[in-house]
């Protein structure tokens, strides 16, 4: 038993830094180029021609994003005309933990499209690690990647008044924690839809008991203690079937941990994780959205 | 998504195996072991258990009294510690020591070095047991629960649950020294499934099953 126990030491110090932060990212990497339109593989909702954006209103382009001398090169899409972006509202898209920018680009058409034809320009980014972008996903390469998205909108003379950050199931952390913790922007409105509060609710929705996150993971992210310190109009929508991130653990939380100026919910009866604009229809979800983003 | 369902269902270490006795064993007599399976859960279209490891040790501190303890190998993967220490107590036992039953309460200590984060989760277990052949196979069923002491959860929620609550059938094939173990386990009976991230394999909307095998060895002399 005594030559047992170095060896128990010595495996608990050698294995204590394996945690599942990288389970979290599910990207997709193979593609050659995005498709957009043309993209034939799982979309997360389908919409119709209606939404079409024209060509010249499309711009994919890659950014630098340098977090502490980790610089990868990340891809970037601009659906609007980038000279109106000194003088009009734009929508930072963040994306989810899945896939890569044209499962989500009908999503982006749909955010573009509010209140009319091709009325509000909208940005969006691989982060690192998903689609072309490159190099593995990473906590830090989350915020950094939509802080260079920021920067990029700042040189083409956005100001702080009319960006709108708008974070989707993993891409509330990014949105959430660059409202909260400024660095190149101090965002405008805040909008979640389908957002987790933290891993920690994760393990404890898993396991049905109090479990700490950190047991099983180092990320950080922490959306329903960030929440507390954004100021700014905050929109949250969730489907109430959403069986990937239940509404009342994670949506309700980070809604009821806001303490800004002005909040609104939008709780879709039927609406799942994936799906939530289409069952609530899609005029009725881009009549809220284009009322917040007016109001 | 599915790597985050599964990033989700390994963390169920509360679930994970078993290392307690089922029959107490004799004063003086000791035995290793170990232990692998877990919860089962739906991943990528397939279902699997989850690979939970520990290995034991147990001792005969009188008749019918067992000191058993385990540690958790599949939690050092995670840079955290866990170990159970169980009783085994003979509550019954007929004459020719065909049937019996025991109690099994014990605790499930687990520490997170990261955040220095501490749970003790008691355990209270009841199993009936059929010994029988000529190699004395056992056959034995029982029901157990884990208790959650903590009543708070993350963000200050509050912990509803307070057992996460099992049902036990297993089969211990008896050799001169070796012992063969499967056991499976219907785990979280009162724990709804609907809207959590993970894919739990059950028989209803409730809870999940889980397979376990194990091996221990009688060590020393009685």
């Amino acid at each position: 038993m005594r030559k047992l126990i170095p060896i128990l030491i010595l495996a608990l110090v050698s294995t204590a830094c394996i945690k599942l932060d990288a389970l979290i990212y599910s990207p997709y990497t193979d593609i050659e180029a995005y498709l957009l339109d043309d993209y034939e593989g799982r979309q997360e909702i389908a919409v119709g021609d209606d939404y079409n954006i024209p060509d010249s209103n499309l711009h994919v382009f890659t950014l630098s994003s340098d977090p502490e001398g980790d610089a990868k090169e990340i891809y970037a899409l601009y659906v609007g005309d980038i000279s109106e972006i000194a003088t009009d509202t734009v929508i930072l898209y963040l994306h989810g933990n899945t896939g890569h920018l044209d499962l989500y680009w009908t999503r982006i058409k749909l955010l573009a499209n509010a209140g009319h034809k091709n009325r509000f320009g909208v940005m969006a980014i691989d982060y690192r690690g998903f689609g072309l972008s490159e190099g593995p996903p990473t906590e830090e390469g989350l915020y950094e990647d939509a802080d260079a998205a920021m920067k990029w909108l700042k040189e083409n003379g956005l100001t702080d008044d009319r960006l709108v950050v708008y974070g989707y199931s993993l891409g509330g952390a990014p949105a959430t924690e660059l409202t909260a913790n400024p660095r190149t922007f101090r965002p405008s409105k805040l909008m979640l839809e389908s957002p987790f509060a933290s891993d920690e609710v994760m393990v404890q929705d898993g396991s049905g008991m109090s479990l700490p996150g950190d047991y099983f993971s180092s990320l950080e992210i922490d959306n329903a203690e960030e929440i507390k310190k954004v100021e700014v109009p905050f929109f949250w929508i969730h489907g109430t079937s959403d069986a990937f991130l239940s509404i009342e653990t994670h949506g309700e939380v980070v809604f009821k941990n806001y303490q800004g100026i002005y909040s609104e919910a939008h709780r879709v009866e039927g609406g799942e994780h994936s799906n939530v604009p289409e069952v609530m229809g899609y005029d009725p979800y881009l009549e809220v959205v284009l009322e917040f983003l007016e109001r | 998504m599915y790597r985050l369902l599964l990033l989700s269902a390994l963390i169920v270490l509360a679930s994970c195996n078993t290392t307690r006795v089922i029959k107490p064993l004799e004063k003086g007599e000791k035995q290793i072991g170990a232990s692998f399976g877990g919860p089962g859960i739906i991943y990528a279209g397939v279902p699997l258990p989850l690979p939970m490891t520990s290995i034991s040790y147990a001792q005969g501190l009188d008749t019918g009294l067992t000191l058993a303890a385990g540690l958790h190998t599949s939690a050092l993967l995670f840079g955290d510690a866990e170990v159970d220490l169980s009783l085994g107590i003979k509550v019954y036992a007929s004459k020719s020591e065909r049937f019996g039953l025991t109690a099994s309460p014990g605790v499930h200590l687990l520490y997170g070095f990261r955040g220095n984060d501490f749970r003790a989760y008691p355990q209270l277990e009841g199993i009936g047991w059929w010994q029988y052949g000529e190699k004395n196979h056992l056959l034995y069923g029982g029901l157990g629960t884990w208790i959650e002491l903590v009543r708070e959860k993350a963000h200050g929620e509050v912990q509803d649950n307070e057992l996460m609550p099992y049902l036990t059938l297993g089969h211990q094939f008896a050799g001169e020294k070796w012992q063969w173990q499967a056991e499976a386990r219907y785990i979280g009976f009162n724990y709804s499934n609907d809207n959590i991230v993970v894919d739990y394999i059950g028989p209803f909307p409730n809870g999940t099953t889980g397979l376990y095998v194990g091996v221990t060895r009688k060590i020393g002399k009685k």
